[in-house]
């Protein structure tokens, strides 16, 4: 055993090699089980999978449809790499992307003023309104020492709560409509006010929103790697103390991350609500916030890594839609994919909790 | 174990009983090898310890002494290599086998749980129910017998070193172990605490006939407490010795594996007489002390830590341009504290820190670094370096501005940099763009004391600066501190190894329990006087 590890290295990158292998095997026990769950439920498996191609990739449409459904979880992810650059873990996007969206909601409907501005009005809003849903916990973190990891998840049942309340006033976000018939559910926003699709294809279409994402990522990428503002969140990440004795200032710096964050996620918000649903929904956020953290957490916090990923599954998303169009039951779209996203994940996973396993390794009989 | 009826006369207790021929060594090991990666931390050892002697293994940090005792003790597996106790072939696979056989061994670093009392942590790990009277009879019965005196019912976390060691040693002895190996166990005491347990070792050899193995890189210690001596070198035995045949000069050019300097034989290899007899040599440098400029001064310091414990009990020192003001005393008394007040990671309570004259706010980020101090801190890798960046970015982070242009890095700024400070510090390194991880622990501390004199500091503070490195890179160290002090800087060194302090020290100041309880020049220091002090009593 000893023998082989040491003899390794020479011949291939063993850590490289490693991850290949992981990978493998991780999505080959997916599949199996996904296989053996869609059989024994009397479905084809083949005719599964067809499926599946076919609403994530078979088209203009179905492609448009990925890209629309990836542009979100990119950016949520974005926020997340931002966070864990500065060592701190935001875990609350699925709340924040929420709150952003009813910010932007509220914008979008009631500010007055031409279209365009009314958009760019509506989509500041949504990331103003994230960001202010990522600063109560960085409040209650800089000054009240409660975890970030616990305040931001916290904050993302209040959103819930809150989202909820808002739809079923009548003076507040509720549609409007006869007393009986209206929706838990705000109001459509104009026409003129949603961010314009383009694409000239018939069939082949994408929400501006990608564009926007598109920037921020080259934004972040040149920042973390080239400015100084990218430096001291490194070193905020990698080693508090020097940071401090190097003057950093851990409350500016990595609040601000979280502040970062927070607003990526309200606008990815913003970028669902003006770009595809067109109104404000409770249930909205659909799992987006969640996901796009698994977006991170796969691309290893690299932001161009994060584009590829983010696309993967924004294709499961698009495909799993489609196939509980073709009749297979809801629950078994949502274990099939589900089976297929933690296969992407668990080899990072797996990486991420042996590295904390190392640092954690008790020191006492040390030499 | 039955304490043989010791005849009181012959001069070594072998000699009583020897019906057999020549008695078969209490523990021989033969071709041990273990290596690690590509290190060699074992290289074909050959030990050979009679029952009833103090043996000496001796090496410098690095050399694989606490690996080798490691294996004997089962924590580590070698690669290859035989064990044989009283004779017998054995395989040590776990810990559990080596308590079987009678092996016990007190680690470098204690395993002593703070928050529990000393009855506890002396059973700890036994299996079932542990009945309170018993155990605190015990401790009782076992300091007793060999003058280990502790009070069983206090609580670890506040006991002075001295005192856990003494328990880490009643944890150990209970168990009536025939060999016991301790691992650089003075690294944390006071002389007079040393001294202690060097009679307590030949206690349990001469009266119980017990075997103790002492590992240690301090020339002094050995040759006060051992009877035999193997030295150890990058992995492999290098030499063999009967103590008293041997000296401190070939001691130390076998372990270093060259003529060494008076200088660093002090310094790097712990002989304290050398030194001493020095003093009378001591030049007279405190002529113009008192016109020289105050750079660094506190005053009345007050700090307590998270768990509102104090840290800081009214610390006042000055520090004056061109002098290195030695800060003595032993591990955990403040001095931890006192480095991160100067790196700006501590608030105080009270009391005031001054640089040349201004007053800086502790505690402030980067206020420290400023005002003009630079820190080579004890632990380079909690706060003096970010082993996840690059080299040429280490040396770069205190002082972003210098390879900036307005919000962003200037790539080439940055490598020009740290190609300049690299050759300049002989810093050993592939490239600039090495991860700092990937250094070894001399260079990294040189990256360190690269980067804060680059910065041009007023004070420079350096805490145990040649902790874990090897002999060059302390050669090294040495020579560069000396250079800071001559060229105007002040200097404070903090440090636990007395003999480092005598050899760079202008005036010594001795930390104890968070407060400065003497001081003292060069030339009238007095061992001894050091000694108390460090250990709290009023000199
Ligand atoms: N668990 C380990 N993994 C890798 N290398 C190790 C390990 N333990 C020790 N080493 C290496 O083996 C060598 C000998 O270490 P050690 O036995 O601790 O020396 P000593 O106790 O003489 O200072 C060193 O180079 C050290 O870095
Ligand atoms: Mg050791």
């Amino acid at each position: 055993m000893t023998a082989l590890t040491t003899r390794l290295p020479r011949m291939v990158k063993p850590a490289a090699l490693h991850t290949l292998l992981l990978y493998v095997a991780s999505f080959a026990v997916a599949l199996t089980l996904a296989g053996a769950l869609v059989t024994l439920t009397g479905k084809s498996m083949s005719e599964t999978a067809y499926a599946l191609y076919q609403g994530s990739l078979e088209g203009g449409g179905s492609i448009g449809l990925s890209i629309d459904e990836a542009t979100p979880l990119l950016l949520v992810a974005l926020g997340a790499i931002v966070c864990a650059r500065a060592g701190i873990f935001n875990i609350g996007q699925e709340g924040q992307l929420l709150m952003g969206a009813m910010a932007g909601a509220v914008v979008g409907l009631f500010m007055p003023g031409p279209g365009w501005m009314v958009m760019v009005g509506s989509l500041l809003g949504a990331a103003l309104g994230g960001a202010l849903w990522a600063g109560i916990p960085a409040v209650m973190y800089y000054w009240r020492g409660v975890n970030v990891v616990i305040g931001t998840l916290l904050m993302v049942f209040v959103a819930a709560q809150l989202a909820m309340y808002v739809v079923t006033q009548e003076n507040l976000l509720q549609e409007d409509g006869e007393a009986g018939a209206r929706s838990p559910q705000s109001n459509l926003l104009a026409e003129g006010v949603m961010l314009p699709r383009v694409g000239e294809y018939p069939d082949l279409n994408v929400t501006s929103g990608v564009f926007v994402v598109l920037a921020a990522t080259v934004a972040i990428v040149l920042l973390l790697r080239h400015s100084t503002w990218g430096f001291r969140l490194r070193m905020l990440g990698h080693n508090p103390a020097a940071a401090r004795r190097s003057g950093v200032r851990a409350t500016v710096l990595g609040g601000g991350a979280l502040l970062i964050s927070g607003a990526f996620a309200g606008m990815a918000g913003g970028i669902m609500l003006s770009g595809t649903i067109g109104r404000f929904q409770p249930g909205m956020a659909d799992n987006v916030g969640w996901e796009g953290l698994l977006v991170a957490l796969v691309a290893r916090n690299h932001p161009v890594a994060a584009i590829p990923v983010a696309l993967f599954f924004g294709g499961l998303r698009a495909g799993g839609g489609f196939l509980a169009s073709t009749g297979v039951p809801r629950y078994l779209v949502s274990v099939v994919t589900a089976l297929l996203v933690m296969a992407a994940v668990f080899p990072a996973a797996y990486a991420e909790l042996s590295k904390l396993r190392k640092r954690n390794k008790p020191v006492v009989v040390e030499g | 174990m039955s304490t043989r009826p010791s005849t009181d006369n012959g001069d070594t207790a072998t000699a009583g009983t020897a019906a057999t021929a020549a008695p078969a060594p209490a523990v021989e090991l033969t071709g041990i090898t273990k290596r690690f990666g590509t290190v060699v931390a074992c290289d074909d050892v050959r030990l050979s310890v009679q029952r009833g002697e103090i043996h000496g293994l001796l090496g410098q940090n690095g050399a694989g002494k606490s690996t080798l005792m490691k294996i004997l003790t089962g924590l580590v597996r070698p690669d290859s290599g035989q064990i044989m106790i009283d004779g017998g072939e054995v395989s040590i696979s776990d810990p559990l086998v080596a308590a079987g056989l009678g092996i016990s061994m007190v680690h470098q670093h204690f395993s002593l749980i703070g928050r529990m009392r000393v009855w506890e942590n002396v059973t700890l790990g036994e299996r079932g129910h542990v009945d309170r009277a018993s155990a605190r009879r015990l401790v009782t019965e076992v300091g007793d017998r060999y003058g280990l005196a502790v009070d069983p019912d206090r609580a670890v976390e506040d006991l002075t070193t001295g005192e856990r060691q003494r328990v880490e040693l009643i944890k150990c002895l209970r168990r009536d172990p025939d060999l016991l190996i301790l691992d650089e166990p003075t690294s944390v005491l006071t002389l007079k605490e040393s001294h202690e347990l060097f009679s307590v070792l030949r206690r349990v050899t001469k009266e119980e006939n017990k075997t103790v193995i002492l590992i240690s890189h301090k020339l002094d210690e050995i040759l006060h407490a051992t009877d035999q001596v193997t030295i150890m070198r990058s992995g492999a035995v290098v030499a063999r010795r009967r103590t008293a045949d041997t000296d401190v000069r070939e001691l130390a050019r076998e372990m270093v594996g060259r003529e060494v300097s008076r200088l660093t034989a002090g310094s790097a290899v712990g002989a304290l007489d050398a030194l001493v007899e020095d003093i009378g040599a001591a030049k007279e440098a405190k002529e113009e002390d008192e016109e020289r400029e105050v750079r660094l001064r506190v005053t009345d310091a007050h700090a307590t830590g998270r768990d509102r414990r104090p840290l800081l009990r009214g610390l006042s020192l000055t520090v004056h341009a061109g002098e290195i003001l030695g800060l003595a005393g032993v591990e955990g008394n403040g001095q931890a504290a006192l480095g991160d007040l100067l790196s700006s990671l501590l608030e105080l309570d009270k009391g005031t820190v001054e640089v040349c004259g201004k007053a800086v706010r502790a505690g402030r980020p980067g206020a420290m670094h400023a005002a003009g101090v630079g820190v080579v801190p004890e632990d380079r890798h909690v706060s003096g370096c970010v082993l996840d960046m690059s080299l040429a970015e280490n040396l770069a982070m205190a002082d972003l501005g210098e390879v900036a242009r307005g919000s962003f890095l200037s790539p080439r700024r940055l490598r020009s940099r740290a190609e300049r400070l690299i050759s300049e510090f002989d810093i050993a390194a592939p490239g600039p763009d090495i991860q700092m991880r990937r250094l070894s622990g001399g260079n990294q501390q040189k990256v360190v004391l690269a980067r804060e004199l680059a910065a041009d500091p007023k004070v420079l503070v350096v805490a145990q600066p040649t902790r874990g490195l090897d002999v060059g890179a302390i050669e090294y160290m040495t020579e560069r501190i000396q250079k800071a002090a001559e060229s105007g800087i002040a200097v404070l060194l903090i440090s636990t190894e007395l003999e480092e302090i005598l050899t760079l020290a202008h005036r010594i100041a001795v930390i104890h329990r968070g407060a400065i309880v003497g001081e003292m020049t060069r030339a009238e220091v007095d061992v001894e006087r050091l000694g108390m002090m460090m250990g709290g009593q009023a000199a």
